[in-house]
């Protein structure tokens, strides 16, 4: 019985399993299409990281879903966004969910900054037989607010390659299948537009990751766009020193009328 | 041997619970009322931690052995967090974790001979979501009591039994966290104030009341070795975990009053 405040471990001692038993060296049925596609970016502004992603699964050409929430709050001060396999996506971020609480709960100090970004690669590299054989690939952007940085803090964005390594980025990430369409954009606009992206105020953020996922839509057809007639908005959350915000939807069609529409 | 003297058997378990009662008599009581945010719990301790968060909306605390509290304490949390996660966070409620989890360790324990009992009273509480609050207390031999209006365990029954009367007739859920606070502080004193009467060999009046001087006078004296503890499942904090440890000064202003 592991007093080490490892949920993962007491999860796999009741016999749980991350992904599905694939059989070794298998190959996916003929026609088999993983619900997969995505845009998600996290970027820093004035007073911590804003995060936002598209609201489109698909699988192959089809759309199955047109309001998939893809940036997941996962304690107080930390947001997952994912893209890639949204099934094993989920479950990453409900285990990762529970096991900052557990270690808190059990060891009765709060897991670090470092060992949280550790529990995160270990649950990639956990889904690598999946993600070996071409299906349920997580690939997920980490956004915190480090509260050991004091008032000073600003939030930091980290990105996952689909085997778990883990990379800090500077201002910005983007990953899924319309990254490709923005990554150029968001690093054009931090560097030479005079208005780099931790110095934006929150509204004028909010408008930045709308135009560049409105970008991204028409670039890549597994990335929704803002479908107006159904409200469908990108969600975006943000993470400051006070914890994360839902920005609401009215805000962000607010936002949208008057920076995106015009 | 054992299993073929039923007599002998009897008498085994009434000296284990002779022995547990005399273990647990001198320990400090540990209270949980509600108030209008959710629900306090009070205690006295000598340095270690004896209130802790169990899930989002469940606390524990518990008298008795501090390794048997330990063990106990990462059984709840271990229970709640495999359930939360198996089914979802709503399903996590107080009287599963009790009925199933916590009382039959407890009582499993308790009945086999060749095993060491838990030298522990457990009081354990939670809110409901939209409102609402309830209590379970377990007793050392895996009997376990609900209750909505408080829960109080004490070193003997009839200290638990006296702080409960006075906790109930305080009527603190419509309340703010401090005037719980103080409630739960002279229920405290009075269950020690009983417990020591006890201890003492001394009678124990019908309905025992204790007044502002005689707190003061039981809480200097318990603070020569103990410190007060105090935390709170509150409703309205943002983070979807409620439990909150109050802080020193939030608990020395409480105190400062009888001292």
């Amino acid at each position: 019985m592991p007093h080490d405040g490892d949920f993962f471990g007491l999860l796999k001692e009741s016999g749980y399993r991350l992904g599905a038993d694939v059989a070794p060296g298998g190959s996916l049925p003929e026609g088999f299409r993983p619900t997969e596609g995505t845009t998600i970016l996290a970027v820093n502004y004035d007073r911590g990281v804003l995060i936002a992603g598209d609201r489109r699964a698909t699988a192959g050409n089809a759309v199955i879903h047109d309001r998939a929430d893809k940036v997941l709050g996962i304690d107080d001060h930390s947001v997952l966004a994912i893209s890639g396999s949204p099934a094993i996506a989920y479950e990453i971020a409900r285990v990762l969910e529970h096991t900052f609480q557990y270690y808190r709960r059990s060891q009765l100090q709060e897991l670090s900054l470092e060992g949280k970004l550790r529990r995160v690669s270990r649950l990639i590299r956990e889904n690598l037989p999946m993600t070996l054989q071409g299906i349920g690939a997580v690939i997920p952007i980490f956004a915190v607010y480090d509260l050991s940085d004091g008032p000073e803090g600003k939030g930091k964005i980290f990105f996952y390659d689909a085997l778990g390594a883990q990379f800090e980025c500077a201002d910005f990430a983007t990953t899924g299948s319309g990254s490709p369409a923005i990554r150029g954009a968001l690093y054009y606009q931090n560097r030479w537009s005079g208005r780099p992206l931790a110095s934006m105020g929150l509204e004028e953020s909010v408008g930045l990751v709308l135009r560049l996922l409105e970008t991204a839509a028409e670039y890549d057809t597994a990335t929704g766009g803002t479908d107006r007639r159904a409200a469908i908005f990108p969600t975006v959350k943000t993470i400051s020193r006070e914890g994360i915000r839902d920005v609401p939807a009215e805000e962000i069609a607010r936002v949208y009328g008057e920076q995106v529409e015009r | 041997m054992l299993l073929d003297e039923p007599y002998r058997w009897a008498e085994t378990v009434a000296n284990r619970r002779e022995y547990l009662e005399d273990q647990l008599r001198g320990g400090s009581p540990a209270i949980g009322i509600p108030y209008d945010d959710g629900v306090l719990l009070l205690t006295f301790g000598r340095g270690g931690r004896k209130l802790f968060e169990v899930y989002d909306r469940v606390a524990f605390a518990a008298m008795g052995h501090p390794a048997d509290i330990e063990r106990l304490r990462i059984a709840a949390v271990d229970m709640a967090h495999v359930d939360g996660f198996t089914n979802s966070v709503a399903d996590v409620s107080l009287q599963r974790l009790v009925n199933f989890g916590i009382a039959p360790l407890v009582k499993n324990a308790f009945d086999e001979v060749f095993r060491a009992p838990y030298i522990i009273r457990v009081l354990m509480a939670e809110i409901g979501p939209a409102g609402g609050a309830r209590f379970y207390t377990v007793d050392c031999d895996g009997t376990f009591e609900s209750a909505e209006r408080c829960g109080a365990v004490a070193g003997t029954e009839k200290a638990a039994g006296v702080m409960r009367a006075y906790l109930e007739a305080a009527r603190t859920e419509a309340g703010g966290l401090k005037e719980a606070l103080d409630v739960a502080l002279r229920a405290w004193a009075l269950g020690r104030k009983v417990g020591r009467a006890e201890e003492e060999g001394q009678e124990v009046p019908e309905s025992p009341q204790v007044e502002d001087r005689e707190v003061g006078e039981i809480l200097r004296e318990e603070m020569r070795t103990r410190d007060a503890e105090a935390a709170v499942l509150a409703r309205s904090r943002l983070s979807k975990s409620k439990f909150r440890a109050l802080t020193g000064e939030e608990v020395r202003a409480a105190v400062s009053k009888y001292l």
